[in-house]
């Protein structure tokens, strides 16, 4: 899948969240999406996934604009929100039998056996959402994602919640997907961890794409583009 | 901006005074009193010509509903905004002209008579359409709530007014125009020319109000999209 | 067809959470016999009476009783922003609107369920044969309570007051089905069968199936995330 953005904009009321945004992604690629808080990332991966109307702008999925109606396509955008998207009251297993059905899985017993197994949440099948800390709820939406293999898959702060083994499974995960030709986009505070998997980083402030490079070693560019947002006295090589 | 509109709705403005006054006088002077129900029933050519663009108000409110859940252009939806706000307007100014006759005809201030009862909750509806508009924040879900409103309002209002008469014409003699003779079979022709010409009167001051709120609207829109450009 | 399999799909995991969460079925059903307690005692009617006045009640009681269960409706969705989710995935926003009209239909079926025998004894109505039909009318009329209360309800999910602004838009629409089913009921109670009603019962018929369809057609273009 080719995903062209071209003069992407969105107001909210009075104030622009995202200006004369314009990017073009290729199979395989795995971007990074920084910037400080404020400045249009979550508002920038809502519009990627259909969930807002853009004020100008269109985005481009292998030609055509995302609607509603469009099955076919929107069963091949998925987001991932940490602790959200999932029922409260429904146990681990109800939630992704739920949602492979949704997308059109229809039986998937065997395959939720196997994404639970892999974010070692299988003896925990049976228990409620509800119950969960929010570092499991988020290897759940792991789970789903993996089971549910979007072809476009955007991510907004998956670290914030995870363990290490939770971490390794991530990024285990999201590489494999990548390599399968799928596309990430993951929006994150750990630049650190976010620059070594990506093949691509954009950086937006204050709603506009400042900076936008494949990914090289060193990287010179990227250095004086990001070194306005860091805590004082700090590197983003942790 | 000023110029050409703005002096269109002037001279708009001015003749539907014109038309108005002219009604009136016709009505109140030259056309003779009614032979059942005196001079009370003069109150007509106001009460009728109210009531009628009310309901072309709501049907306005149905176009721009529609218009703006197909194409999402402000303007549908500036449109569908401007002519409820007006139809209310029009609806209460018939409740209260109905109000005004029914008193000396009937002895009341109000009753369940199905004219006016239809009036009634056509007011209800409209009203609930601007209330919620204003109690939801964001604009663009407040149209898409209005015009999901306004398309439902419009559909039901055949199944109100057949359910209403129902109702009534069960419960009660037919009400004062004697339903079994055409209307203007009753109506002197000097009556006939009044109510024709308040008619034309309410309209042009019906589009009149429609055009100066729809400049309001415009003007709103205009000082958000200067907001917003400078902001960027 | 996608449609019926995604609206059962929907609706099974709301009957799932009800069964869980318990939120709404018990309060509508309190809530409903409570009304029904409370017009019997605070409305002396002498027997003569009961039957022109009853059905009002009684379908008076329901339309509070279903509003609670409206306000509630999509309760499950805004948490976790799981309304998100759905509008996320490929589901067809039709089954969105038939599985919430439904659930919510079965919800007051439910209540009605217990409420018309119990109203039938509370006001020493006679002939339980007449059961039957006014259980009919009562169904008719929630179809269409249903179907315009999720529409209305899907808009108004992010308004102010929301709880006193449904009941305040979706009342007055209602008219045609309130006045037709109390006529139905009232002809029935009379002379036990719908006879001159009839016309009223082909227009609550029309209304739902008018309002069915609109909603069908239209929840796409009114369903926001």
């Amino acid at each position: 899948m080719q995903i062209a953005v071209r003069k992407l904009a969105k107001a909210y009321g009075f104030r622009w969240a995202l200006r004369d945004l314009n990017l073009e992604l290729q199979p395989g690629d795995f971007v990074a999406l920084l910037g400080p808080n404020g400045a249009g990332k979550t508002t920038f991966l809502k519009l990627l996934a259909g969930l807002i109307e853009p004020t100008q702008g269109s985005i481009l999925f292998d030609g055509a604009v995302l609607r509603s109606s469009d099955a076919v396509r929107r069963r091949q955008v998925g987001l991932l929100v940490p602790a959200d998207h999932l029922y409260d009251h429904l146990t681990v297993q109800e939630n992704l039998k739920f949602f492979a059905a949704l997308y059109g899985k229809s039986d998937a017993s065997e395959q939720v056996e196997r994404a639970l197994a892999e974010i070692d949440l299988l003896e925990r099948r049976a228990d409620f959402v509800a119950d969960l800390s929010s570092g499991m709820r988020c290897r759940l939406s792991i789970a789903k994602w993996q089971m549910l293999d979007p072809g476009l898959l955007l991510l907004d702060e998956p670290y914030g919640v995870l363990d290490g083994p939770g971490i390794d499974m991530l990024e285990a995960f999201l590489i494999g997907h990548c390599t399968r030709g799928n596309i990430v986009i993951m929006a994150s505070h750990h630049v650190a961890r976010a620059l070594k998997l990506c093949s691509r980083a954009i950086i937006l402030h204050r709603g506009h794409l400042t900076f936008n490079e494949p990914r090289q070693d060193p990287w010179p560019g990227f250095d004086a583009a990001f070194g306005d947002f860091l805590p004082h006295g700090e590197s983003w090589r942790s | 901006m000023p110029g050409p509109k703005k002096k269109r709705r002037g001279i708009l403005g001015a003749l539907a005074l014109i038309a108005i006054a002219i009604g009136l006088y016709w009505g109140l002077v030259v056309a003779p009193p009614d032979a059942y129900q005196g001079e009370v029933q003069r109150i007509m050519y106001l009460h009728l010509p109210s009531i009628l663009t009310a309901y072309l108000s709501y049907f306005l409110v149905f176009i721009g509903s529609g218009m703006y859940l197909w194409k999402r252009e402000k303007r549908d939806d500036l449109l569908a905004h401007s002519a409820a706000e007006i139809g209310v307007l029009f609806t209460a100014l018939t409740i209260a002209e109905g109000s005004i006759w029914g008193r000396p005809t009937w002895g009341v201030w109000w009753t369940w008579d199905a004219r006016l009862t239809l009036t009634a909750i056509l007011l209800l509806i409209y009203t609930g359409y601007l209330m919620m508009r204003s109690l939801i924040e964001d604009q663009s879900r407040a149209a898409v709530a209005g015009a999901v409103l306004g398309i439902i309002g419009f559909l039901d209002i055949p199944l109100i007014h057949m359910s209403v008469y129902w109702w009534r014409t069960l419960h009660q003699p037919p009400s004062i125009l004697r339903p079994d003779k055409a209307p203007w079979e009753n109506i002197h022709p000097s009556m006939l020319t009044a109510l024709a010409i308040s008619f034309v009167g309410f309209l042009l001051l019906y589009f009149y109000l429609l055009s100066l709120r729809y400049r309001l609207g415009e003007m709103r829109e205009e000082i958000k999209t200067r907001r917003l450009e400078r902001s960027a | 067809m996608a449609l019926l399999s995604q609206t059962v799909l929907l609706l099974r995991k709301d009957i799932l959470l009800e069964l869980r969460r318990r939120e709404s079925l018990l309060t509508m059903f309190f809530f409903g016999t409570l009304l029904l307690f409370v017009f019997h005692f605070s409305f002396d009617l002498p027997p003569d009476r009961v039957a022109t006045m009853a059905p009002a009640l009684l379908w008076l009681a329901f339309l509070f009783t279903g509003t609670l269960g409206l306000a509630q409706l999509f309760q499950a969705e805004r948490e976790n922003h799981c309304l998100d989710a759905l509008l996320l995935s490929p589901l067809d926003r039709g089954a969105l609107f038939l599985a919430k009209t439904l659930f919510n239909f079965i919800l007051m079926f439910l209540v009605e369920i217990i409420v018309i025998p119990l109203f039938w004894m509370l006001f020493n109505l006679s002939s339980w044969n007449l059961l039957p039909r006014l259980f009919l009318v009562t169904l008719l009329g929630t179809v269409g309570f249903c179907v315009l209360g999720t529409i209305l309800s899907a808009v108004t999910l992010r308004a102010r007051a929301r709880e006193l602004l449904l009941p305040l838009v979706l009342f007055p629409l209602m008219i045609p089905v309130i006045l037709a089913t109390i006529r139905c009921m009232e002809t029935v109670m009379r002379i036990g069968e719908f006879g001159d009603a009839l016309p009223w019962l082909r227009l609550l018929i029309g209304f739902d199936v008018i309002f069915l369809t609109l909603g069908v057609l239209i929840f796409d273009w009114v369903i926001e995330a």
